[in-house]
């Protein structure tokens, strides 16, 4: 994520640090999941076959095997990219930023043989620079793992199932939203953050909402009353920051502060997924082809900023006006995902084509940056014969500033005629990008980006003449499972 | 919830596991649609019947097929335990449940092994769980070591295993040292007493990498066993045929017969050894180490069938409890269709077939009689893997009751019921 520099506007208005919060490449846990590593012997020994393992550092020295007598698995991963536009932004170049994710989990059934009980608890590392901060100034930002340097706690929560065959949990604690509601799994193949947490949420909830390096205390209750279909829902604190001024992440550098003194943020997702657990299938059904439909809405209580308004009724570009922005009481979106395998290969099932969407809106405009985006693309995985663990991806994202925010820019423009100011309508970015696995524990990324009319036709501070050119970002991720 | 929803909520969960019967189907869809018309303001209820007639919408293209099944019948799949050991061991593979109570294991525990370390090296899992159905309790019933000198190559746990009326526990071995075939051993029987100790190992020339669910004809005081040997000639998955780009196709795997003798008190005596099917095809695999026939039922008429995953068809060897000479790779009693690499294998009372497929989540009902398919259900969806549930299945038992089965699940480890409670 980063703070834009456009919130000089937002906070100039009183509102929300404009961001666009991410949603960090996907981590498993690997005592949960089948993922091979060898048994090094000595501390050395995970060097006799880098070839073969999962873990760059195979069995941690055999803190692996300590932590599994009390059922605790263990993750660790680093994910670093160089990004650099080659062609507009403010500025032209490359930047280095990177993200450590540390997450272990406790398995109560394992430890103790309590049934159902799952605790987390995340770590981030956040370290380099932002390019979409520095270079681009484009509302969809670069990078998904972009956020401001720091060591934080991210996650800490625990989860109890319950009911006959599981069919609900209730998760309580510190969490991120974005790990469970508006997820696209082809999504998360994706750089650019609006494919972890679209725009809309990131630049409309206070503080971004509980997403990526945030989260927020809550309460989250998953069921299932048959198998084809899960509703969950959860509340959450209002703003994941325990101010709403400034930047987010400052107002709390450690992830400690759990604040609770704001309104509320309710989720709701209603989801449909094929095939179900139960389901028959028929000779001359054909290949199953799996599918999840995600359908759902947010409503936070906390006050938000009249984005054209101040107090006294007045236009807040208006010199005569207070220049305190019209508070509303609450805000809220509806949005729907769907993800749909397209194809698959008979012969070797693990090559498929994949297509997803997300669409969300707000018919709230005049409290709000951005009032509709929608993201999607392609997926094919095992693009290339021999490579069959490698994910091409193609997709495109759009955001649309709200009618209020474009009227704003027309009174900034009417009331400060020297100013050169363009109204903001929209941005538009494609995306392609390879993830080539080199070793099970080791990808890279090269990732090509396009953004159309950069934070919707904003101004370039360095040339306040003319508007932010449109980008061709272009860079590197690498991913390693420690 | 009203009763009326209620009854949609039957009546869909119905249509999931019974969609067999046209008619179920058309009285689900139908009963759902007053449940939603009658609904009222509530906001709960509205999204809850909402949710309900979407769903019987959209699954409402699901087809009919008269044939009588056994997975119609199973409507519940409820997890039991974790397979995880305190070691780490994880990779579930073999399902059986004992039929007698003795040492650790009560009459009915479930037992399951793993056949990979917490490193989560295939071929080096060395425990196996129990899990005691009445009291939902889940213990450590044997942790071996690594290497015994008796079992070439070391120890990896897999689907073949078997718990004899005599209380004896024989567990298949294949071995590797790197988590590959290339370094695979040729591994043994391993067995054990009923309080899970090391009582002795069998190797030899006929037996290498015992790998699929074994056969049973068990009568106390002799037993045989069939299991399935898929590791003759097998290189490195790096030694790739040209023609595929995939590791070579090696058609050496047997399926062999083993008569056993149990003296009172005594640990069984491997008396015979016979062929009884050979030429299954057969090839090493990066993601699951070793592709070769996995799946093995012997029916009351002995007939037995056996799985094999990379021909993607069930083949029936004749007379196998008496037969003296290899069947060769038997008849074909079905292929393709809904079988995605079918693996583990059991017999539900209909004398239907059971087969996990390793390509997809998916469990295939066929009448072996008739060589017909009957249909799938889909017993693992996890959509993290293409297709969903694509690896994640292994072992497969029935309950002891017959009204369901026991399944594992290789993403997350666990012990699964389906049918009953």
């Amino acid at each position: 994520m980063r703070v834009i520099r456009i919130s000089a506007i937002v906070t100039a208005l009183g509102g929300w640090t404009t961001q666009a919060l991410a949603a960090p490449p996907p981590l498993s846990v690997p005592i949960n999941v089948d993922q091979a590593t060898p048994d090094g012997q000595g501390y050395s020994g995970f060097l006799s076959d880098l070839s073969r393992t999962n873990f760059l550092l195979g069995n941690l020295f055999g803190i692996r095997t300590v932590l599994a007598r009390y059922g605790i698995s263990l993750a660790v991963q680093e994910t670093s990219e160089v990004l650099g536009n080659a062609t507009g932004g403010v500025h032209r170049g490359p930047t280095y930023d990177g993200l450590t994710q540390a997450i272990m989990q406790l398995d109560t059934q394992r430890a103790f043989g309590w049934y159902g009980g799952l605790l987390n608890i995340s770590a981030l590392q956040i370290h380099g620079r932002n390019l979409s901060t520095d270079n681009l100034l484009s509302l969809q930002t670069a990078s998904g793992i972009e956020a401001d340097r720091s060591t934080r706690l991210w996650e800490a929560w625990y989860d109890q199932r319950f009911l006959d065959e599981d069919r609900a949990d209730i998760k309580i604690g510190q969490q991120s939203v974005d790990q469970e509601f508006i997820y696209s799994p082809n999504g998360a193949y994706f750089v650019n953050t609006m494919f972890g947490w679209p725009l809309v949420p990131s630049v409309d909830l206070p503080g971004g909402g509980p997403a990526y390096p945030l989260s927020d205390l809550g309460i989250r209750l998953r069921y299932r009353p048959i198998n084809a279909i899960a509703l969950l829902a959860g509340v959450f604190n209002g703003n994941p920051a325990p101010t709403s001024d400034g930047d987010p992440q400052r107002a709390d550098r450690s992830g400690t502060s759990f604040p609770l003194n704001g309104g509320t943020l309710t989720f709701v997702e209603l989801q449909y997924s094929y095939p179900a657990v139960g389901a028959l299938v028929y000779p001359g059904d054909g290949a199953p082809l799996g599918h999840t439909y995600r359908v759902g809405f947010w409503y936070d209580s906390e006050r938000f900023s009249d984005q054209r308004i101040d107090t006294g009724g007045n236009l807040l570009a208006s010199p005569a006006g207070i220049g305190e922005p019209f508070h509303r009481r609450g805000d809220y979106s509806i949005y729907a995902v769907a993800d749909q395998m397209v194809w698959r290969d008979s012969a070797l099932p693990n090559r498929s084509v994949s297509v997803f969407g997300r669409i969300m809106g707000t018919p709230e405009a005049d409290r709000n940056l951005a009032d509709f985006s929608f993201n999607g693309g392609v997926v094919y995985h095992g693009p290339f014969r021999g490579r069959l663990t490698d994910t091409i991806g193609l997709g495109a994202g759009y955001a649309h500033v709200s009618h209020a925010v474009t009227a704003f820019d027309r009174d900034t423009a009417a009331t400060q005629p020297d100013v050169y100011t363009p109204a903001r309508t929209s941005e538009t970015f494609v995306e392609l990008t390879y993830q080539y696995q080199f070793h099970p524990w080791w990808q890279l990324q090269p990732d090509l980006q396009y953004v159309f009319n950069p934070g919707g036709g904003l101004a370039n501070p360095v040339d306040p003449s003319r508007k932010v050119g449109s980008e061709f970002v272009l860079g590197l991720r690498t991913n390693i499972l420690f | 919830m009203t009763n009326d929803s209620n009854a949609c909520f039957a009546a869909k969960a119905e249509r999931i596991s019974t969609a067999g019967a046209g008619q179920h189907q058309r009285a689900g869809l139908a009963t759902c649609v007053t449940a939603s018309a009658s609904s009222g303001a509530k906001v709960l209820r509205f999204f809850s019947r909402t949710a309900l007639l979407a769903f019987c919408l959209l699954g409402g293209a699901a087809h009919a097929d008269p044939s009588a099944g056994f997975l119609e019948t199973v409507h519940r799949h409820a997890t039991l335990t974790s397979t995880i050991t305190d070691n780490g061991d994880v990779n579930p593979y073999a399902v059986v449940v004992s039929p007698v109570t003795a040492g650790k294991i009560a009459k009915d525990d479930v037992l399951v092994d793993n056949f990979n370390n917490i490193s989560n090296l295939q071929g080096t899992g060395t425990t196996i769980v129990g899990f005691r159905p009445g009291t939902r309790d889940t213990y450590l019933f044997a942790k071996l070591p690594q290497h015994l000198p008796q079992c070439p190559g070391g120890i990896g746990l897999t689907t073949a295993m078997a718990v004899l009326k005599s209380g004896w526990v024989i567990v298949g071995s294949t071995p590797s040292r790197d988590g590959t075939t290339a370094t695979k051993g040729d591994g043994c029987l391993v067995v054990l007493d009923s309080s899970g100790r090391f009582v002795t190992a069998w190797a030899g020339p006929n037996i290498n990498d015992p790998w699929g669910n074994m056969g049973i004809d068990d009568h106390g005081a002799s037993a045989t066993l069939f299991v399935s040997m898929a590791g003759f000639g097998v290189p490195s998955p790096s030694v790739l045929d040209p023609a595929t780009g995939l590791p070579v196709v090696v058609k050496k795997s047997i399926v062999l017969r083993l008569g056993l003798t149990i003296p009172d008190g005594k640990p069984p005596v491997l008396a015979s050894q016979t062929i009884v099917g050979s030429g299954f095809a057969q090839r090493a695999d990066r993601d699951n180490f070793l592709l070769g026939p996995t799946g093995i039922v012997l029916a009351p008429d002995g007939t037995l069938y056996v799985t094999d995953g990379l021909d993607n068809l069930i083949a029936a060897i004749p007379d196998a409890l008496t037969r003296t000479t290899s069947a060769g790779t038997g008849r074909v009693v079905t292929q393709g269709g809904l079988l995605s690499w079918p693996l583990a294998m059991a017999l539900s009372p209909q004398g239907h077939l059971l087969v996990c497929n390793g390509k997809d989540g998916r469990l295939v009902e066929v009448d072996p009689a008739a060589g017909k398919q009957i249909y799938a259900q889909w017993i693992n969806n996890d959509q993290a893997q293409s297709p969903p549930g694509n690896g994640d299945l292994f072992g497969i038992a029935m309950t002891p009751d017959a009204k369901g089965f026991y399944y594992v699940m290789d993403d997350v480890n666990t012990l699964m019921r389906a049918g009953g409670r």
